[in-house]
């Protein structure tokens, strides 16, 4: 099934590489979603682990510790990557 | 100002200055009144906090509180909308907050020229309505973040980085806070990226959602967090969680349980 991703904040445009929509295993579990969407960034580039989670406008948490739910066809991932800036 | 500006009533002048915002769809005049008697802690005002500020300031919101230490420089000047080419050098506070009055003689200006600790954060806290966090630091945000849960105001925080921006509009008690989002501080990037037509539009959001709460208009975006990312073109909200483990507001009662 296809999710979409939109990774935003911090550090966006290490996304570039990364397919929206995005090609994930039937009833895949958010954990696992964000591994594949991890997978696909270079190689010296990582998720923080405060990057925030959320899936289909609910925030779950973060890449650190999240809710778990399962994904359906088309839902949305985003992982918002901490901001501060002024 | 005469003496009805220095009451909580509207004057006539101040009426004809507030005409356009007071009617249907924005601010009833009990809603501008209530505007003129509330106070707004904004910090930072730079990119973001300065458009913030500005937009409180000219909507009518009777205290205005600015803290930003230091002097301004040339790379601040992409985005930092209340200095200018001869200010060049010279203390933000100071000369953003003249400039500020110089665009609403109803609103009284505070300029705070350094940056709150956590003391001062709690007691600027407590004397505001409504706190913006507008700091490029997260330490400082949470900070703010802690100030805001213990005098119980709510709490507004705007960021960006690059071309996106993030704004969470949190009640303490009732909504997630900050520290719920941000357990662990996440590293500091002190050189960030910024466009300045995204704080600025971040900052006026804030603005918004500020105006709307101490006015008591429209529906805010409570436990929402808005995600403006103008780099793909793409604008989200997401519902936030509130994490009940949480060090800064999970001991805390909610509004309705506390009264």
């Amino acid at each position: 099934m296809k999710i979409r991703v939109l990774l935003t904040g911090r550090g966006y445009q290490i996304a570039q590489h990364v397919p929206d929509p995005l090609e994930v295993p039937d009833g895949c579990r958010v954990t696992e979603a964000i591994a594949l969407v991890a997978q696909r960034l270079p190689a010296d580039q990582a998720l923080p682990d405060s990057c925030l989670v959320a899936v289909q406008g609910k925030h779950l948490g973060s890449v650190r510790s999240h809710d778990e739910a399962t994904l359906q066809e088309g839902d949305e991932l985003m992982l918002i990557a901490p901001v501060a800036g002024g | 100002m005469t003496e009805d500006e220095a009451t909580d009533t509207l004057s006539p002048r101040e009426r004809e200055r507030y005409d356009r915002q007071m009617g249907p769809g924005v601010l009833t005049a009990e809603g501008q009144e209530k505007l003129k008697s509330a106070t707004a802690l904004v910090t930072r005002t730079g990119g973001m906090g300065g458009p913030a500020a500005l937009m409180l300031t000219m909507a009518g919101v009777g205290r205005v509180i600015i803290a930003h230490g230091g002097e301004l420089i040339s790379p601040d000047l992409n985005r930092q909308i209340l200095g200018s080419e001869p200010l060049l050098g010279k203390p933000r506070a100071l000369y953003f907050a003249a400039y500020l009055r110089s665009m609403n003689r109803y609103v009284e200006v505070e300029d705070i020229d350094h940056e709150p600790d956590d003391e001062e954060a709690k007691e600027l806290a407590e004397r505001s309505d409504i706190v913006l966090s507008c700091p490029p630091t997260m330490e400082e945000r949470l900070r703010l973040n802690r100030a805001a849960s213990e005098a119980r105001v709510p709490f507004l925080d705007a960021a960006q980085w690059g071309m996106t921006g993030t704004l969470a509009v949190m009640k303490p008690g009732e909504t997630a806070c900050l520290q719920c989002l941000y357990p662990e501080e996440p590293p500091f990037e002190e050189l960030f990226p910024v466009v300045g037509a995204i704080s600025s539009a971040m900052g006026s959001l804030a603005a918004l959602e500020a105006i709307k709460i101490l006015s008591g208009s429209g529906q805010p975006m409570w436990n929402r967090m808005l995600t403006y990312d103008g780099y793909h073109g793409q604008i989200r909200t997401s519902d936030l969680r509130r994490d009940p483990h949480c060090g800064c507001c999970s001991s805390m009662p909610s509004a309705r349980e506390g009264s």
